[in-house]
């Protein structure tokens, strides 16, 4: 039976339980606004297109784990924090009705997908 | 070739698969290989399979009926998931045969409340990502990509297809599954449940209430007998 590293420290813990405390200080706290980068994926990425350059508050510090875009080549040397974003979804679409303006999206991303607004 | 007037039975018996996909070809292929390389056991295949179809939505109802009796409990599935589901059976870690989950099926999991004016539902737009230790197998429905791009585009019109029709001041919040999170609604305790049990209560927060895209009423069961809607033009009339 082969098992890899990844299997041996996650299991009877969890995943992404097993990779807390790799990913140092987190750079965003609740309530920080910040902006989606655009970056390259040429090999694999969860970051949606949707998502790209839109604005977004942090509403919460979900977990750390090694983001998808290493995971998926089975690197797990450099965790990161994710976090859970609030998207306006009248900043997503442009034509979504303004009388539905409070309507929102929530979903996650890896610090390195982040930057300040 | 027998003629259409006589009755010789010599056509063979329909196959009851009459053709597999590619990607169950694929997934035969791959799952030959890892056993070939010993990366995984035959055995283990099968406990997973068999594991997988203990499944269902049962647990997550029970905790969302829990969770309207008992406001502890209810701040306990909002601050640790994982330790709430302990309570209706649900081990997120060790639950599954390599009690760490799978690269699909993680265990973190997070319970999205409702509030009378704010309304969640599920997508994962990436494929289906779904928590299944907690609710079992995903509606094929789930995993569609008319499901998944438009959820996130037109969640009103989606959810009117289904029928929910949320009113105009309730807001409305997606949740795209597209990490390592697994997202789990619970829907506000409607209206005609005063003095109700928790078997009760669990028994009208089916599968489609817990992915968001409908509301429990004290009039719906789970097991409830669909409305068969008979054919106006029925075939061969």
């Amino acid at each position: 039976m082969i098992k890899s590293h990844h299997v041996e420290k996650a299991t009877g813990v969890g995943d992404p339980q097993c990779f807390k405390g790799e990913a140092g200080a987190a750079k965003f706290k609740v309530g920080d606004r910040v902006r989606i980068r655009n970056l390259p994926d040429i090999f694999y990425t969860r970051s949606q297109m949707y998502l790209r350059e839109a604005e977004a508050v942090v509403v919460k510090l979900v977990y750390e784990s090694p983001p998808a875009e290493d995971e998926a080549w089975d690197n797990t040397d450099s965790p990161e924090w994710f976090y859970s974003l609030l998207f306006k979804q009248t900043d997503l679409w442009p034509d979504y009705p303004q009388k539905f303006s409070g309507d929102t999206l929530e979903t996650e991303l890896s610090e390195r997908w982040l930057e300040a607004v | 070739m027998s003629n259409s007037d006589d009755h010789d039975h010599d056509h063979n018996a329909a196959p009851m698969v009459e053709e597999i996909s590619d990607f169950e070809v694929l997934e035969v292929a791959v799952r030959e290989l890892c056993i070939e390389k010993g990366i995984f056991t035959q055995d283990d295949h099968n406990q997973w399979t068999e594991y997988m179809h203990t499944l269902g939505p049962l647990p997550a109802g029970r905790l969302v009926a829990k969770a309207w009796l008992d406001d502890d409990y209810k701040q306990l599935c909002i601050d640790d998931p994982v330790k709430a589901s302990l309570a209706v059976g649900v081990d997120w870690v060790n639950s599954m045969p390599s009690k760490f989950g799978t690269p699909s099926d993680y265990c973190n999991p997070r319970i999205l409340v409702d509030e009378p004016k704010v309304k969640h539902v599920v997508v994962c737009t990436l494929c289906s990502c779904y928590p299944r230790p907690i609710l079992g197998q995903s509606p094929e429905w789930y995993r569609t990509p008319n499901y998944r791009r438009r959820m996130v585009r037109w969640p009103r019109q989606v959810l009117s297809e289904f029928g929910l029709q949320l009113p105009e001041d309730v807001e409305i919040r997606v949740a795209d599954s597209n990490q390592k999170t697994r997202y789990v609604v619970m829907p506000t305790r409607p209206e005609g449940t005063d003095g109700w049990s928790e078997d009760q209560l669990a028994e009208i927060v089916t599968r489609d209430c817990l992915i968001g895209v409908a509301m429990p009423r004290a009039d719906r069961k789970v097991d409830d007998k669909r409305h068969v809607h008979k054919a106006i033009h029925p075939y061969g009339h």
